[in-house]
């Protein structure tokens, strides 16, 4: 794995990023995140991004300060597990009107916001988000956030990612930014132990990583905080006594991972849960760096005792779906890590890989592609109906994406699996990568793709039978 | 372990098992400094009280868990229902995701629309830029007949002329001189999506209509649906009637083909919509019709102006609201109400008089869109129904007004309450200290289901957690049929539920309802 050179880069500079290696000044001030094509169905916006890595934090209220639309259309939109509180999911907003815009009237509603979320729901704290409009028109949201914060006793955090600032990965990023200058070392543990380490860039959809969290716990290694999945702001504000990290989007959050690096000497490494291979591997570093770190030696040789029966058992669990599965194409439509991650887990299990998408990836991410896939496989931004054609023309044989392409897939006839935020099962794991398989086998096998893809009845001419390919017939 | 390979469990079950609930317990008490389960109790119960309720409807400056979405959305959807469009909206790209995402996740169905893609340079030096290079992308990338533009708060804050940058657009060769590109300002600080689906309408119409000659061609009847999550069923059921009438109409918006393609081996960007041609034409309609008052207020407007005489309905549902539309299409179009209606007219009665007793007296509280809501609490007013609770975020005070009176017209009104501009966290207020029997709403319903344990029933946009029920039509009829039998199902689903329990409660546990 290389290994991210990476500390005394400023925020936009992001080593790992072609265009900040650019000997034009003009290109480089660009920064990491590639800028959006006008006119092109692309993804979200930096609020988007913002939000998207922050609300996990469940027992912070999420103010939006907005006109209703960047909330009234978002709110709750996402599937990551919560051990507890609900309040992340409950949606906040100022809901800025023409005249609170016309007026100037909305840092004081921003404020009185504030106020009225803690005298009703005393979370612990404030998550302040600035938008386009609020951005715009100059409120000081620091400012707003520093004083609600003085008056009420409680950590009221600005999150200064509005839309247009760029990319919703830039979003990811800037939300990084909050947290390392008002959360993250604010409270100081009074239990930390040597083997406690971070998890960094990981949602918990679905619950994924409490499913991989006993296989830790087995261990006695403590996730001091997750960020952000099902993380609490505690959890947060005491990250910074973690003796050691793992960076699981690395796309999303790296400058976090790098900054606490620098900050408070926790090092990290990059890593997925996704595959056999890859979930041995992430547990090998995480206790080769806690040993590095102080923990005890043992840890080592009682990893290696886990994986090896955690393994065995996962081989021989995957035995049903290889036969079934055995040469399967799969089309990859997912963004960061997930498109090499998830790629080797498949290829793990006997499954090709027909393409997978490198948009919002690395060149980090884009460089472990290429050494895994021969095929010119790779694509970057793609157009639905790119999408369709590369379907519809049997590229493969089922489509990993999120919700928004996923009737496209079905228009082409293709079997679909949700890889993203709306997915209803786990992957990650040992039996994630199972479950990945059976989920697969599942949707491919589906007796109604026969269906979608068989013409009407009366629309079968007698001829159109024996030209049928011997392919297509099957289908 | 709980998770093994050798036994994989869904994520549902698998955390209710004990080692998982430790594990939750655990993270709970280590992390979050977790107030005492008391003052938890305590203050859950105090949400309940009248006294939180005044302070929860005091709110001035904090919006929470809102019922609307944003004029832009409105004006995707708008552009939706016609021929081969293109939503292109003007700012920042982030809105686009969400329009997109929201309407895919309803109808299940894959949303198009592109944005300028505004950054940070554009919000210092103008959006034309922007409006340039994108117009011409799209026109290059997905081959529309039109493309619709409407504008996102930030463009909107900085001022940007639609018009003139369209102008300037043409003049650079990004889309030929006589390509149309309707446009409508939808600032999202302003309005909801209703509004926006108001304005697009309209620029739609004036692109087409502005300056040419109006020649009256009797009898001929303009609808304009409003924005509606139920237009693939709604618009279908309506054509059927005016069909069978033989009555001679054109859709304007119309997006029940766009939402609604077959799985057949073809992608389809585009697919149905108002013909281009039709549009034009539908300037020398006798009449324009709107099914939802507060969604064209505008539009009908411009029809006016443009010489058409004009009716609108707010969303006919049920009995009387479907007789008042279908009476008064009759009456413009010359055409009679045939007989195969008149029958179907008499099996709603005659379904709602067999579960009348069902259904007398129930409580509701109802909320979406201001039209939805009227229509919805005069149905269940037929049914001998009570809306008690009426909420609209988006909701004026012409509509508050105007729901009034509806609820005064009848003693089963009597106890109703109207929530203008209110949002769902004031709802479950309301439901905690006036509770009601059934809950009509959207999704979002959901969190007050669980909190108040109110059955909800979804009948709004959005639907994202129900699949296929925007397929079937609310009006109508056969529309009000479904929505009778909806609301029937809910009480005795529930009914059942609660009489299951051997030797308990069983007592009551019936085969014949």
């Amino acid at each position: 794995m290389p290994s991210l050179s990476a500390k005394n880069q400023d925020f936009f500079n992001e080593p790992a990023c072609e265009r900040n290696r650019s000997k034009d000044f003009k290109v480089r001030k660009k920064g990491c995140s590639q800028p959006p094509m006008p006119g092109a169905a692309a993804g979200g916006c930096a609020f988007d991004g913002a939000k998207v890595a922050l609300q996990p934090i469940t027992n912070v209220a999420h103010l939006i300060h907005a006109p209703l639309a960047c909330e009234g259309n978002s709110w709750d939109n996402r599937g990551t597990a919560s051990s507890s509180h609900m309040l992340w999911r409950t949606s906040f907003t100022t809901d800025v009107t023409e005249f609170d815009v016309v007026m100037g009237h909305s840092e004081r509603k921003l404020f009185k916001a504030i106020r009225e979320i803690n005298e009703a729901y005393a979370p612990a704290a404030v998550f302040v988000y600035a938008t386009c409009v609020t951005a715009l028109i100059g409120d000081d949201i620091d400012a707003v956030c520093r004083r609600a914060a003085e008056k009420f006793g409680l950590p009221v955090v600005p999150v200064n990612a509005p839309g247009f600032a760029g990319s919703k990965n830039l979003g990811n990023k800037l939300a990084g930014e909050a947290l390392l200058d008002h959360v993250i070392g604010t409270v100081e543990p009074d239990d930390a132990r040597s083997s406690d380490i971070n998890i960094l860039g990981e949602f918990n959809l679905s619950g994924e990583f409490w499913q991989v969290r006993p296989l830790l716990d087995k261990l006695g290694v403590r996730v001091r905080a997750c960020i952000p999945g099902d993380s609490r702001y505690l959890d947060i504000a005491t990250a910074h006594r973690a003796r050691a990290a793992m960076m699981v989007c690395s796309t999303a959050l790296i400058n976090l991972a790098r900054k606490m690096q620098e900050r408070w000497d926790i090092p990290f490494f990059e890593g997925s849960f996704y595959g056999i291979t890859d979930t041995s591997e992430a547990l090998r570093q995480i206790a080769g760096l806690l040993v590095k770190q102080g923990a005890g030696p043992d840890l080592i040789s009682r990893t290696e005792a886990l994986i090896v029966e955690e393994e065995a058992r996962a081989w021989r669990r995957l035995e049903v779906y290889r036969p079934r599965l055995q040469g399967k194409r799969v089309l990859l439509n997912t963004g960061g890590v997930k498109s090499w991650s998830v790629a080797h887990a498949l290829m793990e299990i006997g499954l090709e890989i027909a393409g997978t998408s490198i948009k919002k990836s690395t060149d980090n991410d884009k460089e472990r592609l290429k050494q895994m896939l021969t095929n010119d496989s790779m694509s970057g931004a793609t157009t639905p109906r790119e999408l369709y054609s590369a379907l519809s023309d049997h590229k493969a044989d089922i489509m990993l994406s999120g919700g928004r392409t996923q009737f496209i897939a079905l228009k082409a006839k293709m079997p679909w699996l949700d890889i993203n935020q709306e997915r209803q099962h786990s992957y990650a794991g040992y039996h994630g990568v199972v479950e990945l398989a059976r989920q697969i086998d599942l949707s491919i096998h589906n007796p109604i793709w026969a269906q979608v893809r068989e013409p009407a009845p009366w629309e079968m001419a007698p001829a159109r039978g024996e030209e049928m390919s011997e392919e297509e017939a099957l289908l | 372990m709980p998770q093994s390979a050798e036994k994989v469990l869904d994520h549902a079950p698998l955390f209710r098992e004990p080692e998982y609930r430790k594990m939750l317990a655990e993270k709970k008490r280590n992390f979050e400094r977790p107030y005492p389960d008391r003052t938890v109790t305590d203050q859950r119960e105090f949400t309940k009280t009248w006294h939180y309720r005044e302070i929860n409807l005091a709110r001035e400056a904090l919006v929470v868990n809102p019922a609307k979405a944003c004029q832009p959305l409105g004006a995707v959807f708008a552009a939706a229902g016609f021929e081969r469009t293109m939503s292109f909206v003007h700012g920042s790209q982030g809105c686009v995701a969400y329009y997109r995402s929201h309407l895919s996740r309803h109808f299940k169905e894959p949303s198009s629309a592109v944005s300028s893609s505004m950054t940070e340079d554009a919000a210092v030096f103008g959006g034309l830029k922007n409006m340039v290079d994108g117009l011409a992308n799209t026109y290059k990338l997905y081959e529309p007949k039109m493309i619709a533009v409407s504008t996102t708060c930030m463009a909107e804050v900085i001022g940007d002329d639609l018009h003139g940058f369209i102008e300037n657009a043409k003049d650079e060769g990004a889309v030929p001189h006589d390509f149309d590109v309707p446009f409508a300002h939808t600032p999202a600080f302003v309005g909801s999506h209703v509004d926006g689906y108001d304005s697009m309408v309209k620029g739609v119409l004036e692109n087409f209509w502005k300056g040419e000659q109006r020649t009256v061609n009797p009898g001929s009847i303009n609808i304009i649906p409003g924005f509606d999550g139920f237009c693939v069923g709604n618009n279908r059921e309506l054509k059927r009637l005016l069909n069978l009438m033989g009555v001679s109409y054109t859709f304007i918006q119309d997006a029940s083909d766009q939402f609604d393609t077959p799985s057949d081996g073809e992608f389809r960007m585009y697919d149905g919509g108002t013909k281009i041609e039709d549009v034009r034409a539908a300037l020398n309609a006798e009449a324009t019709v709107s099914l939802q008052q507060y969604n064209t207020r505008r539009t009908l407007e411009y029809c006016k102006a443009a010489g058409q005489s004009t009716v609108s309905f707010h969303y006919p549902l049920g009995v009387k609201a479907t007789d008042e539309f279908l009476v008064k299409v009759s009456e413009i179009s010359g055409r009679e109400i045939p007989e195969a209606i008149r029958l179907e007219r008499g099996r709603l009665v005659d379904a709602m008089a067999d579960s009348q007793s069902w259904l007398h007296g129930k409580k509701y509280a109802i909320y979406g869109d201001p039209d939805f809501v009227y229509a919805v609490a005069r149905f269940i007013m037929e049914t001998g129904g009570e809306p008690t609770h009426c909420l609209a975020t988006n909701g004026t005070p012409a509509w508050e007004a105007e729901m009034k009176k509806l609820l005064a017209s009848s003693p089963l009104g009597n106890d109703a309450q109207v929530w203008a501009s209110k949002d769902l966290w004031a709802m479950r207020s309301l439901l905690f200290t006036e509770p009601v029997d059934l809950l009509i709403g959207n999704s979002y319903g959901k969190y007050l289901e669980r909190d108040t344990g109110t059955p909800l029933i979804r009948l709004m946009f959005p639907i994202f957690d129900r699949h296929h029920h925007h397929r079937f039509p609310l009006m109508g009829y056969q529309g009000g049929l479904r929505v009778l039998t909806t609301i029937l199902d809910k009480i005795f689903d529930r009914l059942d539920r609660e009489t299951m329990q051997v030797g308990v409660t069983d007592y009551s546990y019936d085969l014949t309802r």
